[in-house]
């Protein structure tokens, strides 16, 4: 097929050395990083061995960051995964006729919006004078109802959340919608001569069909809790007074704020742990799935 | 076989290769200038003077760049960390520039100020560029903290200035019985809140005390005045806006442009902003004064807060002279008599600009500045990041009422302590 | 429920049509007069920098992903060689690696390299992040078209990188489109790397220069939303042009932005 034993090699080496020298490398210098005192404006570190962990552990705002992005995980769960299957399912179901491509694109396209778009939109929908919502508020009830809905530390994470919902439960909709396409109508076939109705069709075949599908798109709605940093960075920045930190943003902070690079790589390593094990998990999913 | 790969794989390493050497060449100085005014007209103005400065001196070339206020204050850090550095770069004096002295990233411009630059500059607002008695930068605006407010509020509700603090909370009372809100206050971003407490902390702590908290490897915040401070601000929060918190300044500045709220802390160098945004109506009933003093408080009753902003050289430079001489004509009188007439703000020259060039209000507000011999940095710049990060949060916990001012002030020690133990 | 999901956009383009004073005084009402103004004012403050910006940044970045990623693909999906497997599990794990991990490091080593503050300060990292999904998802595509299309080209005398050029390329476009679009779609999106390799506002992205103009516009709500519609424009058009290698190319990453 081909002459020179380096042609391979040609053809595989732009893409492994990118790889390699913009990933590879700075996620074990990141390591390397975590375990030294170092800032970016002086040059030379100081050794400080687990230090920089013990410190993080010790850190009331990182606590606060991990509570966070667990409560986006587990909503994002209920909303995105329970939810976009529960659309997936009636989309895909015969109760709708042309119209549901049509729903199918309008629930799927605030996915498409750059998330920092998307935050701004928000930070104006929420703003307490002159936001929608308080707006829509004030049309239902009596009284001048001014909430700042991110400027309260009970809501301001949850409003956050909220909003990422409205954004990717499309998202996660399509993705199931996908999958079931592929059942193979069969199943439906003998279901109905079993005199099965459409809500035993969606328990009994339907979600047994896409199970790995639901557990994928499980995964990556955690991963995805995990990473969090823009919605947070345009809305609040993390305030007010830190109870919307998140790891990202607490990295970002301690980095260009506090100037302390070592304990954001500290940081980084901790996000890497968790993302890379759940990132872990959705691959061998994946391949149980056997395609 | 693969000609067309390799010159392909030749074309893309010399693109590279392109793309990193492109910066050299010319014969002329370049010099690197940085600084944070993204916004018209404070843009187009920097543009201008860089033009005249450039046709000038035909052998220098000025390279600016802007990054706007709050990413700068990140930004900055990471490019004093790289080659490129800028040679001469704007800075907020105080604990913010210190730090970037102590890592030795300031060039000492002691020598230079010596040989009769500094007898042109007012005196006070160099001393804020000194750092262990040698100087490292020149002014370029000078700033205070004042409550502007609107007169036909005050009129309507039979008010006048407060001449003390117990005075001060009198009025607000009225005010807000009145049905207005006495004082605009956007505390999303917290400096909003430091400039309150820095004001607050110089009434009620002796200067001297207060100077050698500030140093991150010396403060510890143990005079009680800190606490006064912090209870005295307590006592103003019923008065502000709700949800401060979540307001930004500028945002809440709109709620005193239009007759919603009686009065505003507000920096001198915001009145231009007045005199272009604000109604008509407003702004001919408009008028300052300055933080009431506390009776029987310990610190100095002539303190005003209020550095001033200027501009500073890399230690890095190679070329110090002309960075010198760019820096000269920055903070000079060409380009200050300009600045007054183009920008009302005034610069650090002496007698820049005399009365009726520029709007009084403008004029008055400066003399304030002029007049007292106690200028008092920015709370939020003058701390160690750490500590103000820590602090910030307390002081937003305290304006929502969910801290105490004990409790404020015991983090403010405990972070301050921490901080200590790395020097 | 598609009210809840229409409403927000609705009412952001809409109250991006009125004054600011319509827009104080009842964040509902409908504006006296359509104000394409605002757009305009929008545009011209800085936004045409930022769209040419991304816009620049976006197609290199995707050239050199599709590019380099299929004949990294192709050799991967048809080739035998010393150290393939090594390799190809090197590039699946970069898979799982967040970029949130890499970003000190990757900014200390852009300064190194001098490439801090320039286009490609973003370029680079953000194609060796998007090159193993691309790779992933255009080798499961190679191993699929049958062999004996490329042999008859090898017996008409061309090599190996002229077969894959010619035969290969022309034939997966529809795969190559699906791992374009995915891939501008991350690139349009980024935040973390654009805020942090990018000092200079003209080098400015479009979410980034969008986060920056609230900051010099926080009284000029209307053209701020306008802003924040131009930001989102381009990908709802894409979207809608191409929804089939949109949706194609996403499920078969399973990522999320």
């Amino acid at each position: 097929m081909y002459k020179k034993k380096f042609t391979p090699y040609l053809f595989i080496i732009p893409a492994l050395l990118l790889i390699l020298i913009f990933v590879y490398i700075p996620i074990f210098e990141n390591f390397y990083f975590s375990f030294f005192r170092m800032n970016s404006y002086m040059p030379g570190k100081t050794f400080l061995g687990l230090d920089n962990y013990k410190d993080i552990f010790q850190n009331d705002i990182f606590y606060t960051a991990i509570i966070n992005n667990t409560w986006y995980a587990v909503i994002s769960l209920i909303f995105q995964v329970g939810l976009g299957l529960a659309l997936a399912i009636i989309l895909e179901s015969k109760l709708l006729g042309k119209e549901k491509k049509f729903f199918r694109t309008i629930y799927f396209l605030p996915s498409v919006i750059a998330i920092a778009a998307v935050g701004l939109m928000f930070y104006y929908i929420y703003n307490p004078n002159l936001g929608l919502l308080n707006a829509v508020i004030r049309l239902f009830t009596e009284g001048d109802f001014r909430y700042a809905w991110l400027g309260r530390p009970n809501t301001a994470i949850f409003a956050i959340i909220a909003m990422s919902q409205w954004q990717f439960t499309g998202y996660i909709m399509i993705l199931l919608i996908v999958s079931i396409q592929k059942i193979p109508q069969e199943l439906y076939e003998v279901a109905e001569i079993d005199g099965a109705n459409s809500f035993q069709k969606a328990i009994y075949v339907t979600i047994p069909q896409i199970k790995e599908m639901i557990l994928v798109t499980g995964v990556i709605t955690v991963i995805g809790a995990f990473k969090l940093f823009t919605e947070i960075f345009v809305t609040t920045r993390g305030g007010p007074y830190d109870t919307t930190q998140v790891l990202g943003t607490f990295m970002y902070k301690t980095a260009f704020f506090y100037d302390k690079m070592g304990y954001a790589a500290a940081i980084a390593v901790i996000i890497f742990f968790i993302t890379f094990t759940t990132s872990v998990i959705q691959i061998s999913l994946a391949n149980r799935g056997g395609d | 076989m693969s000609k067309k790969l390799l010159s392909l794989s030749i074309v893309l390493t010399m693109l590279f290769i392109m793309s990193f050497t492109l910066t050299i060449g010319a014969e002329e100085v370049t010099l690197k200038f940085l600084h944070r005014w993204t916004q018209e007209p404070d843009n187009s103005f920097f543009e201008e003077i860089v033009a005249n400065y450039e046709e000038q001196n035909p052998d220098v070339n000025i390279d600016m760049e802007v990054v706007s206020n709050d990413p700068f204050k990140e930004k900055i850090k990471i490019m004093l960390g790289t080659e490129n550095a800028p040679d001469v770069f704007f800075t907020w004096p105080g604990e913010f520039t210190n730090r970037f002295i102590r890592a030795n990233q300031i060039m000492d411009i002691t020598s230079y100020m010596e040989d009769g630059w500094k007898d042109t500059l007012i005196d006070s607002v160099v001393e804020p560029f000194k750092y262990e008695g040698k100087i490292y930068g020149a002014p370029y605006r000078l700033d205070a903290k004042v409550f502007v407010y609107n007169t036909k509020i005050f009129e309507e509700v039979g008010v006048e200035e407060p001449e003390n603090f117990e005075e001060f909370i009198t009025i607000l009372q009225k005010i807000k019985d009145a049905g207005y809100t006495p004082i605009a206050f956007g505390n999303m971003f917290p400096w909003a809140v430091s400039h309150y407490m820095g004001q607050l902390n110089s009434y009620c702590v002796p200067y001297e005390t207060y100077m050698e908290d500030l140093k991150p490897a010396e403060g510890d915040f143990a005079h009680p005045g800190y606490l006064k401070a912090l209870e005295k601000y307590e006592e103003l929060t019923p008065y502000f806006n709700p949800s401060s918190n979540a307001i930004r300044h500028d945002e809440a500045r709109v709620s005193l442009f239009n007759g919603e709220a009686a009065m505003m802390y507000l920096e001198i160098i915001e009145i231009p902003t007045v005199e272009q945004q604000a109604p008509e109506e407003f702004k001919e009933n408009y008028d300052v004064f300055v933080m009431p003093w506390i009776e029987g408080a310990e610190g100095d009753p002539n303190a005003l807060l209020g550095y001033p902003e200027g501009f500073v050289i890399s230690a890095n430079t190679k070329h110090p002279d002309e960075a010198v001489e760019f820096l000269k004509y920055l903070t000079g009188k060409e380009v200050g008599k300009k600045e007054a007439q183009d920008l009302y703000f005034v610069n650090g020259f002496k007698n820049v600009v005399s009365p009726g060039e520029i709007p009084d209000s403008v004029y008055n507000t400066t003399q304030l500045v002029l007049e007292t011999d106690s200028l008092v940095n920015w709370f939020d710049s003058s701390l160690h990041a750490e500590i103000w990060s820590v602090v910030g949060s307390e002081l937003q916990k305290l304006t929502d009422g969910v801290a105490t001012p004990e409790e404020a002030l015991e983090e403010m020690r405990d972070i301050a302590e921490e901080v200590r133990a790395q020097f | 429920m598609t009210i809840l999901v229409l409403y927000p956009m609705y009412w952001v383009v809409i109250s991006s049509l009125k004054t600011n004073n319509e827009f104080l005084s009842d964040p509902l009402g409908l504006p006296a007069k359509l104000r394409f103004e605002n757009y305009i004012s929008a545009w011209n403050q800085g936004f045409s920098r930022y769209f040419l910006n991304s816009i620049l940044i976006n197609i290199v970045s995707v050239v050199i992903t599709v590019s380099v990623g299929a004949a990294c693909a192709y050799s991967l999906a048809r080739f035998d060689f010393k150290g393939k497997n090594i390799i190809f599990f090197t590039i699946l794990a970069g898979l799982l690696l967040s970029p949130q991990v890499a970003v000190l490091p990757l900014y200390k080593l852009l300064i190194r390299l001098k490439l801090y503050n320039t286009y490609w300060a973003l370029i680079l990292p953000y194609v060796g992040f998007n090159l193993p999904f691309s790779i992933f998802l255009m080798r499961s595509y190679f191993i699929s078209i049958p062999r004996e299309i490329e042999e008859s080209a090898y017996i008409d005398g061309c090599n190996a990188f002229t077969t894959f050029y010619k035969i290969i390329i022309p034939i997966s476009k529809p795969i190559i489109a699906s791992a374009a679009i995915v891939t501008s779609r991350f690139f349009w999106n980024e935040f973390l790397f654009a805020l942090i390799f990018i000092e200079d506002r003209s080098k400015y992205t479009v979410p980034i220069g969008l986060s920056h103009f609230r900051n010099a516009l926080t009284t000029d709500y209307t053209t701020m939303l306008a802003g924040i519609t131009i930001a989102a424009l381009p990908m709802i058009i894409l979207f809608l042009i191409m929804q089939k290698q949109f949706i194609k190319g996403l499920t078969a990453g399973s990522v999320k932005g």
